[in-house]
C-alpha cells in the first residue's frame, strides 16, 4: 500500500514537470521577442493560463493562443489558483516527515517550529564545526572563477515610492494570497 | 506685598511648569539611548549573533555533510565579498530540517535548511536566498530589533565587554534568547521587502541570474500554504507573491540586463546529486 503511495507520488511529480503553466497576474503584453521594444502580438488579460516552453533573461516564452514572449515577473507559475497548486514537493516532504505534523515538541523531534525556536538551547560543539566550515575570500574567488563567474558593479535598488508600495504592503492583503 | 507676591508666583508659573517638561523630556530621552540608541560596535554584534547562532543549532544541527557544506560556504562567500562589509568573518551552515526556511544571524551567520536547499534548481536560486540574508545582517535588522526588545540594564550588562564577569556571560545568554524568540516573531515586513531588493542585486553583483530569488518565491508560492514545513517562513514574511510584486517594482528596468548570467543548474545539481542519498 505504502509502495503503492510513493509510486503514486512520484507520477505526479513527473506529470508537474513534464509542462509546466503559467498565470498571468495583470494585463501583459505577448511580444514576438524576448525584448520591451519588440513587436506586441496581443494583450493577455490578468489571469490567462499560458504554456511556458523556455526562458531567455528575464522572460519566459509562452503559448496561449499563439506563441510569444512575456516578462517572467507578470507570470506566476502553477495553475492560477492564489492558494497554490500542489506540486508534488508537499507530499514528498510530508514524507520525509514520516507522519510528524509539525507539532514537533509534544514528540520531543527536535525541529524549526515557533515553540522549537522559543525553547532552543545553545549549541557550542554545532557552532564550532559551522566556524571550521569557513571559507577564505581567496578560495570563493577560485571557486567563482571556475564557473566563469564575473563580479559586477550595481547600485542598490531603490525603495519603491510610497503609492505604489500600499499594494504590497497592506497586511491584509497577505492573508488573503496566501 | 502679598499682591506683589502672587504676581510673581503667577509669572513663574508657566517656567516650572516648562522646566519640568524639559526634564521628562530629558529622562525619557536618556531612557530611549539606553535601550534602543546605543551603539553596538563590530565585535559585540559578532558576540550577540554568535549566541544566537547557537541556541538556532540547538533547536536544528547542521546537515551531516561537508561537502554540501562547503559548496554552500563556498556560494555565499563569494556572494558576501560583493557587499560592503567583505571583512566579516560569514558563516554559512545548511541545517538538517526538513523545514523550509533561512535565517541570518547577527555578525555574518546565515542558515538555510536541508528543505529549502532541496527546493531549488540552480546555484543561482541558492545565491538569492544567501543574499537575502546577508542583506539582513548588512543592514543590521535583526540586531536592531533586539536592542528594540531587550530590557534597558540586561543590554548594557550584555555589552560591558570590560567585566568579563559571569553576570556579563549571563546577560548575553538572555540577550540570545530574546534574539532567538525573534525568529519564531519575524522582522518588519519592510525589512524582508528590503532584503529581497539586497538580495537581488547581490547575487548580480557576484555574476549570477538574480532571478534566482524570485523563482525560489515562485516555487514556494507554489507549494500548500497549509503545509507545516512552511508554517513559521509564511507567519514570518510577507507571501511570496507580495514579495513577488514588490521585486517587480524596481528589478525589471534595473537588474534585466544581468538576467542572462549564469544560473549554474549544472553544478548545483551535481553537488547536491552526488549526496544524494545523505540529503533524502
Amino acid at each position: 500500500m505504502r509502495i503503492m503511495a510513493i509510486i503514486f507520488l512520484f507520477l505526479q511529480v513527473g506529470a508537474a514537470y513534464a509542462v509546466e503553466y503559467g498565470y498571468t497576474v495583470r494585463s501583459t503584453e505577448l511580444k514576438d521577442a524576448p525584448f520591451s521594444d519588440a513587436k506586441t502580438l496581443a494583450t493577455l488579460p490578468e489571469k490567462t493560463k499560458v504554456e511556458i516552453i523556455s526562458r531567455q533573461g528575464a522572460w519566459l516564452q509562452v503559448k496561449e493562443q499563439q506563441q510569444g514572449w512575456v516578462r517572467l515577473l507578470s507570470l506566476r507559475t502553477g495553475e492560477g489558483r492564489a492558494t497554490g497548486g500542489d506540486s508534488g514537493l508537499k507530499s514528498l516532504l510530508n514524507l520525509g516527515r514520516s507522519g510528524n505534523t509539525g507539532v514537533t515538541v509534544a514528540t520531543g523531534v527536535r525541529g524549526l517550529s515557533e515553540a522549537d525556536l522559543k525553547n532552543a538551547r545553545p549549541n557550542p560543539q554545532e557552532l564550532e564545526k559551522l566556524r571550521q566550515l569557513t571559507i577564505h575570500p581567496a578560495e570563493a574567488q577560485k571557486f567563482a572563477a571556475n564557473a566563469k563567474l564575473r563580479a559586477q558593479q550595481i547600485n542598490y535598488l531603490p525603495e519603491p515610492s510610497q503609492t505604489e508600495k500600499t499594494g504590497s504592503s497592506n497586511p491584509a492583503s497577505f492573508g488573503g494570497e496566501r | 506685598m502679598r499682591r506683589l507676591i502672587i504676581l510673581l508666583l503667577a509669572l513663574s508659573m508657566p517656567f516650572q511648569a516648562r522646566a519640568f517638561q524639559l526634564d521628562i523630556g530629558k529622562i525619557k530621552s536618556l531612557v530611549t539611548n539606553a535601550s534602543q540608541l546605543r551603539e553596538v560596535d563590530e565585535k559585540q554584534e559578532v558576540e550577540i549573533g554568535s549566541g544566537v547562532a547557537s541556541n538556532l543549532l540547538g533547536a536544528a544541527p547542521l546537515m551531516p555533510d561537508a561537502h554540501v557544506q562547503k559548496y554552500v560556504n563556498q556560494v555565499g562567500r563569494w556572494v558576501a565579498q560583493q557587499s560592503e562589509r567583505p571583512n566579516l568573518d560569514w558563516h554559512f551552515g545548511v541545517l538538517e530540517s526538513n523545514d523550509v526556511n533561512a535565517f541570518a544571524t547577527p555578525g555574518g551567520y546565515v542558515f538555510i535548511t536541508k528543505g529549502l536547499l532541496l527546493n531549488m534548481k540552480s546555484e543561482a536560486e541558492l545565491a538569492g536566498v544567501l543574499a537575502h540574508e546577508i542583506g539582513h545582517v548588512l543592514k543590521k535588522h535583526h540586531l536592531k530589533a533586539i536592542q528594540k526588545n531587550a530590557q534597558v540594564g540586561l543590554l548594557a550588562d550584555a555589552l560591558s565587554i570590560a567585566t568579563q564577569s559571569s553576570k556579563n556571560t549571563e546577560a548575553l545568554n538572555k540577550i540570545a534568547g530574546v534574539g532567538t524568540e525573534l525568529y519564531a516573531r519575524g522582522l518588519d515586513k519592510e525589512d524582508e521587502f528590503e532584503a529581497d531588493r539586497i538580495g537581488v542585486v547581490l547575487a548580480a553583483r557576484a555574476g549570477y541570474d538574480p532571478y534566482g530569488l524570485p523563482l525560489v518565491l515562485q516555487t514556494l508560492a507554489n507549494i500548500n500554504p497549509q503545509d507545516s514545513a512552511l508554517a513559521l517562513m509564511f507567519k514570518t514574511h510577507p507571501a511570496p507573491t507580495a514579495r513577488l510584486e514588490a521585486l517587480d517594482k524596481t528589478m525589471p528596468v534595473n537588474l534585466d540586463k544581468y538576467a542572462t548570467q549564469p544560473q549554474l543548474a549544472t553544478r548545483f545539481v551535481k553537488t547536491l546529486e552526488l549526496n544524494q542519498e545523505k540529503l533524502k
